[in-house]
């Protein structure tokens, strides 16, 4: 709940945005730290985790104690790494590992009964190893005890997100935008617009995705099935992104621009695509710490399919203890890596076309990675290549603080520009055709939301669904 | 394609993302376009009373957001 319930306006967003915009500069960490506090303890004994739950707090304070030590090249930093995983193991893990270890055996004696996950720790543990990753490479400021604990406790963002990075939000907690009446304007009225969202489309086809169970399943008629699965996979985008414009709106009311989360992803016409504009701070947060830190795509092809896979492995995990949600990153994952293969085999066979072919000596130009406007039949089925045109109006996410460092993506996945793709020449693109562009999105489309299958249920289950969608 | 990628413009003006209200599809400005103007139009009041009605007639049924401690 949280967002959707009035405690959290009329106790916490709008007491804090406007002591935030009275008070002066330097108390404004202050406020954001208060009211962050009170939120994870009020939200901690009213939803989740209880007394126990509250004490969590804990977990904050000691970070940010622990995080002042942190140097450039220090083995601090390190040991800050390790010990925000291990709190995520414990919380987040501990039955589903031990249950593993023991699985043989049927009876796990390790089981912790009264397991529970503090307030928004599978989000507040990215920032937690941002700053210590970032403050080891030497790429953030330490900032105040005030203004990190302001950073780590902003309750707009700590329970889902987006994740922040500390050096794009230090300038904005010091140096908020003035403009107060622009700002909750805007700040409302996302508000509003994710709250309509989540009551009127997202909980709306709760009444679908009800059904996504064994027993129902079982019983359906098989043309049922993907009309479930589909509106699984848009229940999720409105619930999410609802969350994301609560999220974003309220961090506005403040005066503070926290990053975006969505972009169309449903509309995109590639997995990679698809990728950079879903949960795109999540996204993010993976090529910078996990893809690039295991070599990105400077190695060996064979060595980037590994890093792709591993990385949307631990994408998997992270979104649930379970099988389900492993599966689905591999999913992701495969994808992802069939599209890189594609795009270089494409490549590849068009510059092997075009020297036997004079009249078409410019494809080489044309058929950029971007590939569009390519008319071969598997390039129509996957244009693993479209890209938008270069006049497209640019994203938030390119007008993001960040965007000039992450301009490529994990199909390719994203890293610093110098280091991707254009080994050669400058390309041209074509525009792709209108039913290039239409298979294109559909099969992305349906692609995503056959991944949702491991998403919504636990394997077995999922695995009854597909056996039932595709052979009755 | 100008046509939906001014559509989705105007679906993230509406949606709060986005300062600016877009020009017509066909690139000519429109009353508004460009402006990040404090004033509000009158028309975002009504916007924010449909929007309202909306979440009231609608917020009996609401339930956990997926991505909160799944």
């Amino acid at each position: 709940m949280i967002f959707n319930t009035l405690a959290y306006f009329a106790l916490f967003l709008l007491p804090a945005a406007i002591l935030f915009r009275r008070v002066r500069p330097t108390v404004q960490p202050w406020i954001c730290l208060a009211f962050g506090a009170g939120f994870f303890i009020f939200f901690s004994l009213t939803q989740v985790g209880g007394k126990a739950g509250a004490i969590c707090l804990l977990i904050f304070i000691w970070e940010s104690i622990f995080s002042r030590f942190y140097k450039q090249g220090s083995i601090l930093c390190i040991i800050g790494i390790i010990q925000t995983l291990l709190f995520l193991i414990v919380f987040k893990y501990w039955n589903f590992l031990t249950g593993l270890l023991f699985k043989s055996t049927g009876h796990n004696p390790l089981a912790w009964s009264g397991a529970f996950l503090p307030l928004g720790i599978s989000f507040f543990t990215f920032e937690f190893i941002h700053y210590a990753v970032d403050r080891y490479r030497g790429k953030t400021p330490a900032g105040r005890f005030s203004e990190y604990l302001a950073f780590i406790l902003f309750f707009p963002t700590m329970v889902a997100g987006p994740i922040k990075r500390y050096q794009d939000f230090l300038p904005k907690l010091v140096n908020p935008s003035r403009e107060w009446r622009l700002d909750w304007r805007q700040g409302i009225t996302r508000i509003l617009s994710g709250l309509a969202k989540k009551f009127v489309v997202a909980d709306l086809l709760t009444a679908f995705t009800n059904h996504l169970n064994r027993a129902d399943i079982a019983q359906a008629q098989r043309w049922v099935l993907p009309i479930w699965l589909f509106a699984y996979g848009m229940k999720i985008y409105f619930d999410f992104s609802a969350y994301s414009d609560i999220a974003i709106g309220s961090a506005r009311l403040f005066g503070i621009k926290v990053p975006e989360n969505f972009d169309w992803p449903y509309l995109r016409t590639n997995i990679a695509e698809f990728w950079k504009h879903w949960h795109m701070s999540l996204y993010r947060w993976l090529v910078d710490y996990v893809f690039i830190p295991l070599g990105g795509s400077r190695v060996n092809p064979s060595r980037v399919y590994l890093n792709i896979l591993i990385t949307m492995f631990l994408s998997g995990l992270w979104h649930g203890a379970g099988l389900n949600f492993i599966v689905w990153g591999l999913w992701h994952g495969t994808l992802l890596v069939i599209h890189r293969l594609w795009t270089a085999w494409r490549e590849g066979s068009l510059m092997q076309f075009s020297k036997t072919s004079p009249t078409l000596g410019l494809w080489p130009l044309v058929a950029t990675v971007s590939g569009d406007g390519v008319q071969t039949i598997p390039a129509i089925l996957y244009s693993g290549t479209i890209r938008q045109s270069p006049s497209a109006p640019v994203t938030p996410a390119e007008n993001s603080p960040r965007s000039t460092h992450e301009s490529v993506t994990v199909g390719e996945i994203s890293e610093p520009a110098e280091e991707t793709v254009g080994a050669s020449a400058p390309r041209k693109n074509r525009p792709p055709s209108l039913g290039g562009k239409l298979v294109s999105w559909a099969l992305t489309f349906i692609m995503v939301n056959l991944g949702w299958a491991f998403f919504c249920m636990d394997l077995p289950t999922s695995l009854f669904f597909l056996r039932r969608l595709f052979f009755g | 394609m100008k046509t939906l990628q001014w559509f989705m413009t105007v679906c993230e003006y509406l949606g709060g993302s986005r300062d600016e209200l877009p020009g017509a599809p066909g690139g000519q400005a429109g009353k508004h376009a460009g402006t990040t103007s404090q004033s509000m139009p009158w028309w975002l009041g009504l916007w924010w009373g449909l929007l309202l009605g909306a979440i009231l007639l609608f917020c009996g049924q609401t339930s956990k957001f997926i991505y909160i401690d799944f």
